[in-house]
């Protein structure tokens, strides 16, 4: 228990030795960091549809000029409700979403009662400003969003954060990572001069605008995972609404693309 | 005084008659494995008794609220850091009831100028990969006793806690002579409050045996007017790995 007689997981951790504090800030000395030394997650997306909220991430790792690994998972389940996404450095990311899922854990078993939407976005907040210290040196940066049902309000609320820790709740959309601005590009078109708003689209629309944003991302942006069909390599999406979080299976993303290919092969050729 | 072996003895014994005493009026709490997981019941009337510990274990518990509190607090928070440093799959009920839990009940029950834990609890864990539940019984003295688990040919599929040994042997004996394995869930809920009533009944009469099933079926259906059910199934086909679930009855 903390001093104040509210058991909270990171205090327990420091307590019990397992957590070191978070570093004191310092600003940067010398130059950048060695090409190659970090390894980097890139495109994530969410966005606001008639079905909840949709996450998705394409699958790539890099580091400087390498492709590091090409099945990465950038969007995690936390708990039964509760989708974060990351774009920056997989090692503190991966850490922070295990910081998150056992710390909701831990607070629904000793309280016997589900944190509050507000108390888990304000969790997520103060991992991130707990790596300050080593943003603003250039290692770790991670730029989250976070995708919860609120049952509260009966309703599914997106969030994304900056590097320091700030949370802005989402009206539509949120993008991050190297690809964004594609991804933005991509969604804020298909927002206003689509066919309907992005908030009036069923799952399947919204499934194929996310694939569409990811691969629109994946032209532009070297960071950012172009779908391998040879190694059935697909996006991560999934979607968090009342009943909670469905993953959709690779078999539906496929049927996604091959409709777009075959509506691109009807297009006249110049 | 206290320094002289034989006034230890007197003071434990004492001690160990205080806290039976004040566990006395503790209503039982009944674990009954089956195929579907590991059923908890007990008839509450005015507070929460069964508690989820971690991802595959439960706990229930009777004496002073305040240190059935303290106890699950240390429960979860051992299972929650080892399963942060090292993972879900490292939690172990048998490493938290015999490195964490008993060790800290024998130390304040023999420590005879502080306070003693006031709690006798069930713990429950679901078996991994078709290993079978582990049901466990600690006391105020930090002495257990399982259901054999993994340990044994033949673990018992049932285990019990009571305010007193004899309910609780009573609650015993009646369900090693009623079929337990291959029941529905709600036949298994029938079985866990019958069990529960046997428990309830022989709480005030010392000297009865198991009473006769018109007995059992009369009591049983004053109490629940008086009391509401407390159900929680650790459920071994869980979507998720969280497999603690209330039941509304």
């Amino acid at each position: 228990m903390t001093d104040s007689g509210v058991p909270d997981f990171p205090t327990l951790l420091r307590r019990n030795g397992i957590l070191p504090e978070p570093p004191p800030v310092h600003a940067p000395r010398g130059g950048p960091l060695p090409e190659g030394c970090q390894t980097m997650a890139t495109t994530i997306l969410a966005f606001k549809f008639a079905g909840g909220v949709l996450m998705a991430g394409d699958r790539r790792a890099t580091s400087g000029n390498l492709v590091i690994y090409d099945r990465a998972d950038k969007v995690l389940e936390i708990d039964r409700f509760s989708l974060m996404a990351i774009a920056g450095v997989p090692a503190t990311a991966w850490e922070m979403a295990r910081m998150l899922e056992h710390s909701f854990q831990f607070y629904r078993r000793s309280q016997l009662q589900e944190m509050s939407m507000e108390g888990k976005v304000r969790a997520l907040s103060k991992l991130l400003r707990d790596n300050i210290g080593m943003a603003l040196q250039g290692v770790g940066v991670v730029v989250p969003i976070f995708a919860a049902y609120d049952p509260a309000a009966d309703l599914s609320r997106l969030y994304f954060y900056d590097v320091m820790g700030a949370q802005f709740e989402v009206a539509d959309f949120a993008a991050s990572g190297s690809g964004s601005p594609s991804v933005r590009a991509v969604l804020q078109y298909a927002n206003a001069y689509g066919s309907r708003p992005m908030l009036k689209m069923n799952e399947e629309e919204a499934v194929l605008l996310a694939l569409r944003a990811l691969d629109t991302a994946a032209q532009n942006d070297t960071a950012t995972g172009a779908v391998d069909r040879h190694g059935r390599v697909y996006p991560l999406v999934k979607i968090v609404n009342s009943k909670g979080i469905t993953t959709l299976p690779d078999a539906v993303l496929i049927k996604a693309y091959q409709r777009d290919l075959q509506n691109a092969k009807n297009q006249p050729t110049p | 005084m206290i320094e002289e072996p034989y006034r230890w003895v007197e003071a434990i014994q004492n001690r160990r008659e205080y806290i039976e005493n004040q566990l006395a009026a503790g209503s039982p709490i009944v674990a009954l494995s089956g195929a579907d997981g590991i059923l908890l019941v007990t008839v509450s009337r005015e507070r929460q008794k069964l508690f989820e510990i971690y991802d595959r274990i439960a706990m229930g518990a009777i004496g002073h609220p305040g240190d059935i509190e303290r106890l699950r607090m240390t429960g979860i928070e051992v299972a929650g850091a080892e399963g942060f440093t090292r993972s879900a799959q490292d939690v172990s009920l048998r490493r938290l009831v015999s490195y964490s839990m008993s060790p800290l009940l024998k130390n304040a029950f023999e420590q005879i100028y502080g306070p003693p834990y006031l709690a006798r609890m069930l713990f429950a864990e679901l078996g991994r990969n078709g290993e079978p539940d582990l049901l466990l019984t600690l006391d105020y003295d930090g002495s257990y006793h399982t259901n054999g688990g993994a340990l044994s040919n033949a673990p018992e599929p049932f285990a019990v806690i009571s305010g007193k040994h004899h309910s609780a042997s009573m609650m015993s004996e009646f369900l090693r002579k009623t079929k337990i394995s291959g029941l529905s869930q709600d036949e298994r809920l029938n079985v866990g409050l019958d069990a529960w009533t046997v428990g309830h009944l022989t709480l005030t009469r010392e000297e009865d045996g198991v009473p006769s099933a018109e007995t059992i079926s009369a009591h049983r259906e004053e109490q629940l007017k008086q009391g509401a059910v407390e159900a929680v199934l650790l459920d071994r086909h869980a979507p998720s790995k969280i497999t603690y679930r209330s039941l509304k009855i």
